[in-house]
């Protein structure tokens, strides 16, 4: 039987609280728990206390402004795919909201949870014992990584469905922190690197996510491969930000998920611009994402068929925004 | 009929669904400790030293058990014990059991099993079939050299004059992953022992309950009588919990030796590790057809891995060859089959047992076969139908054949003959057939005993309490039992209660397997229920001073035919027990010697009482650029004899459906080079989704088995096996790659595409 470690419980009821609470060594931020309760489980971590910050009010806002929407890191992922606004202004982040997991997760799983996802591999959610037996791995208590065992980096990858949706909006996260906060573009909550992903310092977490409104004209859409049509990680997620005048393009962005250790915007799409969406702008969106997504053996369905598939998914969403 | 062939909701449906029913994991055990098992971490290797002196001295621990403490080897076949409950001498999968310890709580006894030192010598670990046979590999049991459990080799009828008068002959390789039962329940036992009286109890989530409480009273020494099995509700077996399972001994040695209660629960992973399910199977397969379809001669190969002990393995690898027969006049068949031990978890029987992976290959390779010749595929199978009577050169006895009927339905309902030629790329249509027993003819463990007993207790309130010992696992056995008893007294089903699988109080019965519960218990139910009939028609007779054979029982009032005497049920029990007090009756049902099949060696696998049958079609659209298939819709006709239920033949034809397009989909184990499973969760394991889950048509038909209880036969299995070939030749017909190898996931559909597209290049 897998059974929770101890830990303590904490509830601030507000920032500042949450903040003192989470620069105490040792301390784990807890918002939906559908993924840390599982990790937690099989002993992936074991903090000694956790910070249940779904008492923070603040946490738990939606706003709209001139500037987009500004949205608190522990509203749920089912509010946000359920939200009109958000559905008719922010598509893709409705849509990969709404992806992720199955209902019952969505409607515990928050935004910032999601955001902070732990990166995943086969060799590591797995229970105690098997990765002991395995003599665990680099990204946790081990010295080697399995999937790469002559190299020094872990590749377990991020696989979070929501940060690629609002890397192509552009959007900025909010940080609290001990320091005094900081608000940075979503791309730099994340490193390279599989076993030390998130940017954030000790203590430091998201309040909330600002999401600029795409100007008028763009189109934005999420959408994942996995292996069942619910509940799944993705294998890979992309998510596309695009305008489109008389047929050629204005602007584009997509981002991934599923393929690499943090979420992906795809660079060199500027390069797209002017052209006219047709096969060979497909084909060159299709290479881009070759070359820049770089699946491992992370997962126990084939790496390739990822990269294979985020290239086909791309491209069909491409295709289909920009016939809007 | 009233009763009997109505669609009745389960009679424990109200407790399931509103959450009162009390699963193993559930039962009140404030008092028991916690057992907690030691697991090798390699997955071959002898056991040097194991030295528990620390984990015996932790405080809070209050024993601490090795292979030391059982020497007694347990199997659910008599003719191979070889299994401990823990590992003796020799781990020969990872995970399985070293060591257990029984403490105040689960962190206590998680501490403790840190502090058990096992040194083990490594061995080379066998993941496949192939290089467990391999020459020079180490034997997992000594006494089997080559690693082969089983070489089963027969031959039925003029093989080689079949192929040679053959107009077609074609020889094709399938592969298939192994599969779990990935059931709901995770695996759990409560263990009471009472040190006082030296008796035992086992609550346990076992699907044989008979089975448990032999095993329990020789792996512990203990008299029978001295042991008590209960079953509580259980979240499904699909044959998960067919035998015996390691995790309910060590439950039982524990209590033992606390001389208390011990609760033993299984994660997933375990649970995935305990596995006795479908084994990675190899099979090579060469039919002979006339252009006319007939089949004239069948040579089958089939190699199975079948993990590191030998479980149900013989009766699997015999199934395999066994069940080439029955579904259509084969009137020539040669096989070979080879179960080979090798270093993973042990395989065991599960839904379809044996038969599955082998009617995939069947059914494809005729397909394909057909196509040659110029034939639909409907009409091959129609070339190769049985008439009942009909015994196969191996000695099954078909009695009744709705095949044809479910032909005709499938045909018409899915459009097959206006629509297959007509969809667009991308878009296919498929189908296949399947049967299965109903019941094996011939008991794992032969007693003398009949196959089957059930007993109805009648007392003053005019209740009647149904005692069975077949347990229901959720297929609603309980609710058919109640329902064939209910007709065959005349009587409404609100006045039965029904006690199930309680050793203290219900009569032995091998157990839910094999699905002879509905045929074999069902017939003793019948059997039963007659028989208080016959009391209350007797009793209500001498009341109303008439002859018994006048009295007639209508709407719960016991009459003399074509008068207007007559006395209600509750004057009628009054009558009955008047002098006798509480009546019990027995019924019972043995399977006729003529259905239990041949005399050649392994000839008491494959013979029942009772064959269903199955037909159905699958539609897919294939999405090209992913390799990703929707499943568009299921037709599917299953011949059950007779629906007692219809509600639940439905839901169980559907579960089998469902259960197939898992292992034809998605659905595989998995393990690393060191034995490692790499499956063993609900995320990565693949069982469908809802959303993954195509509308399923069924359609009932009704060919009354002239042995079955209102000539009913099994409807939980058959229509398994016919879902992966329907569901492959859909996809072939789709985008014209046909599948050998299953699961037919999107990454391994795609790469076939683009070698299919390559090649034609």
């Amino acid at each position: 039987m897998e059974t929770l470690a101890e830990f303590s419980l904490r509830r601030p009821a507000s920032v500042a609280e949450a903040t003192r609470l989470l620069a105490t060594p040792g301390a784990r931020a807890l918002a939906g728990g559908t993924d840390l309760v599982v990790n937690l489980r099989r002993g992936l971590e074991k903090p000694a206390m956790l910070v249940d910050l779904a008492g923070v009010p603040e946490l738990d806002a939606l706003s709209w402004s001139d500037a987009g929407c500004e949205i608190g890191a522990c509203v749920t992922l089912a509010r946000l795919a359920r939200d009109a606004r958000v559905r008719k202004e922010l598509p893709v982040l409705a849509q990969a909201a709404q992806s992720v997991a199955a209902p019952t997760h969505r409607s515990a799983a928050t935004l910032g949870g999601n955001l902070c996802l732990d990166t995943r591999c086969v060799y590591y959610n797995q229970s105690e014992g098997w990765r002991r037996s395995n003599g665990y791995c680099l990204k946790r208590g081990g010295e080697t990584c399995h999937v790469a065992p002559r190299g020094k980096r872990c590749h377990a990858a991020f696989s979070g469905d929501v940060a690629p949706a609002l890397l192509a909006l552009e959007a900025k996260v909010e940080l609290a922190s001990p320091a005094g906060g900081r608000k940075i573009p979503l791309a730099e909550l994340y490193r390279d690197d599989g076993a030390t992903h998130l940017a954030l310092a000790p203590g430091e977490f998201i309040l909330c996510v600002l999401a600029p409104r795409p100007a008028l004209g763009v189109h934005t859409a999420y959408r994942k491969v996995r292996q069942r049509g619910s509940i799944d990680f993705p294998l890979a997620g992309v998510a596309v930000a695009l305008a489109c005048a008389h047929g050629r393009l204005e602007e584009l962005r997509i981002a991934l998920t599923g393929t690499n250790p943090r979420p992906l915007l795809l660079s060199g799409t500027e390069e797209l611009l002017g052209k006219q969406v047709d096969e060979s702008l497909l084909a060159r969106i299709a290479k881009l994402v070759q070359k820049q997504t770089s699946p491992v053996r992370t997962t126990l369905v084939q790496a390739n068929y990822r990269r294979q598939v985020a290239a086909v998914t791309a491209q069909r969403l491409v295709k289909e925004l920009s016939a809007l | 009929m009233k009763t009997a062939g109505s669609a009745q909701p389960l009679i424990d449906g109200i407790e399931k669904v509103t959450g009162r029913a009390r699963y193993s994991a559930d039962l009140p055990a404030a008092h028991a400790l916690v057992g907690e098992i030691l697991r090798s971490p390699i997955a071959h290797g002898e056991i040097v030293r194991i030295d528990t002196t620390r984990a015996r001295a932790f405080p809070g621990v209050h024993a601490v058990i090795t292979g030391e403490d059982c020497d007694v080897p347990y199997g659910i076949l008599p003719i191979a014990h070889n299994e401990y409950p823990l590992a003796r001498g020799k781990v020969r999968y990872w995970g399985e059991a070293v060591a257990a310890v029984a403490a105040d709580d689960a962190a206590t006894a998680r501490k403790a099993l840190e502090l058990i030192e096992v040194e083990y010598r490594p061995l080379p670990v066998y993941t496949s079939a192939q290089a467990a046979r391999a020459p020079g590999a180490v034997p997992l049991h000594a006494e089997k050299p080559g690693n082969i459990e089983r070489e089963v080799s027969n031959s039925f009828g003029d093989v080689d004059g079949g192929f040679a008068a053959a107009d077609l002959v074609r020889e094709q390789r399938f592969f298939y992953a192994e599969v779990a039962h990935a059931q709901m329940e995770p695996d759990c036992a409560l263990a009471e022992y009472d040190p006082e009286r030296g008796r035992l109890t086992m609550q346990s989530v076992s699907q044989v309950p008979y089975y448990v409480h032999l095993t329990l009273s020789q792996c512990l020494k203990m008299d029978p009588s001295a042991v008590r099995v209960v079953k509580p509700f259980v979240g499904g077996g699909f044959g998960h919990r067919t035998e015996t399972l390691p995790f309910e001994v060590i439950a039982a040695l524990l209590a033992r030796a606390v001389g208390g209660a011990v609760k033993v629960e299984l994660s997933r992973e375990q649970t995935f590790v305990v596995h006795r399910a479908r084994p990675e199977t190899e099979i090579r397969l060469k039919i002979g057809l006339r252009k006319s379809g007939e089949i004239l001669a069948v040579d089958a190969e089939v190699v199975q891995r079948g993990g590191a002990y030998a479980g149900y393995g013989i009766v699997t690898i015999l199934y395999a060859g066994a069940l080439i027969q029955a579904l259509y006049r084969v009137p020539a068949v040669r096989y070979r089959g080879f179960r080979v031990y090798a270093n993973t978890p042990p395989c065991g029987p599960m839904r379809g047992h044996g038969s599955v992976d082998m009617r995939h290959a069947f059914e494809t390779l005729l397909d394909t076969m057909a196509e040659e010749l110029g034939l639909d595929p409907f009409a091959v199978r129609r070339a190769n139908l049985l008439e009942a009577p009909h015994r196969t050169l191996n000695d099954l006895q078909v009695n009744s054949y709705g095949l044809p009927a479910c032909l005709d339905w499938v045909e018409q309902a899915s459009g097959w003959q206006a629509r297959r030629k007509a969809l667009p790329r991308g878009r296919g249509l498929g189908m296949a057939c399947s049967h299965y027993v109903s019941g094996a003819a011939k008991p794992v463990h032969w007693t003398g005993e009949p196959h089957a007993t059930v007993n109805l207790r009648l007392d003053f309130d005019g209740s009647i309490t149904l005692l069975t010992g077949a347990a229901d696992i959720g297929q609603g056995s309980s609710t058919l039992l109640a329902m064939v008893a209910a007709e065959a007294l005349g009587l409404g089903l609100e006045r039965f209660r029904v006690v199930a699988a309680d050793s203290a109080l219900t009569p032995k019965d091998n157990g839910s397997y094999s699905s002879r519960v509905s045929f074999m218990v069902g017939n003793a139910a019948l059997a039963a229920g007659k028989e208080l009939q016959r009391v209350l028609t007797a009793a209500a007779a001498h009341r109303l001073e008439a002859h018994p054979s006048d009295i007639e029982c209508v709407d719960e009032r016991y009459r003399v035919a074509g008068t207007d005497r007559s006395i209600s049920y509750q004057e009628a029990v009054r009558a009955a027990l008047a002098g006798t007090g509480p009546v019990t009756v027995t019924g019972t049902y043995t399977v006729p010697p003529e259905l239990q099949g041949g005399k050649f060696r392994g000839a008491g696998v494959g013979p029942s009482p009772g064959f269903s049958y199955a037909a159905q079609a699958v539609e897919v659209s294939v999405d090209e650029g992913t390799g990703e298939v929707k499943l568009e819709k299921v037709w599917v006709a299953h011949d059950c004899g007779f629906a007692i239920n219809r509600l639940a033949v439905e839901g169980q034809v559907q579960g089998a459906v469902w259960m197939g397009m898992g292992q034809a989909c998605s659905e595989r184990t998995e393990f690393s080079v060191e034995g490692r499973p790499l499956r063993a969760n609900f995320l990565d394991y693949g069982m469908a989704t809802t959303m993954d889950s195509p509308p399923i048509e069924v359609q009932i038909v009704e060919s009354r088995d002239p042995n079955g209880p209102y000539g009913a036969k099994e409807a939980s299995e058959a229509a398994l096996a016919g879902f992966l070939p329907a569901f492959t030749s859909a996809v072939a017909q789709a985008v014209g790659v046909q599948a050998y190898e299953l699961p037919l996931t999107p990454d391994r559909l795609l790469e076939a595409m683009e070698k299919a597209r390559t090649w034609k290049r």
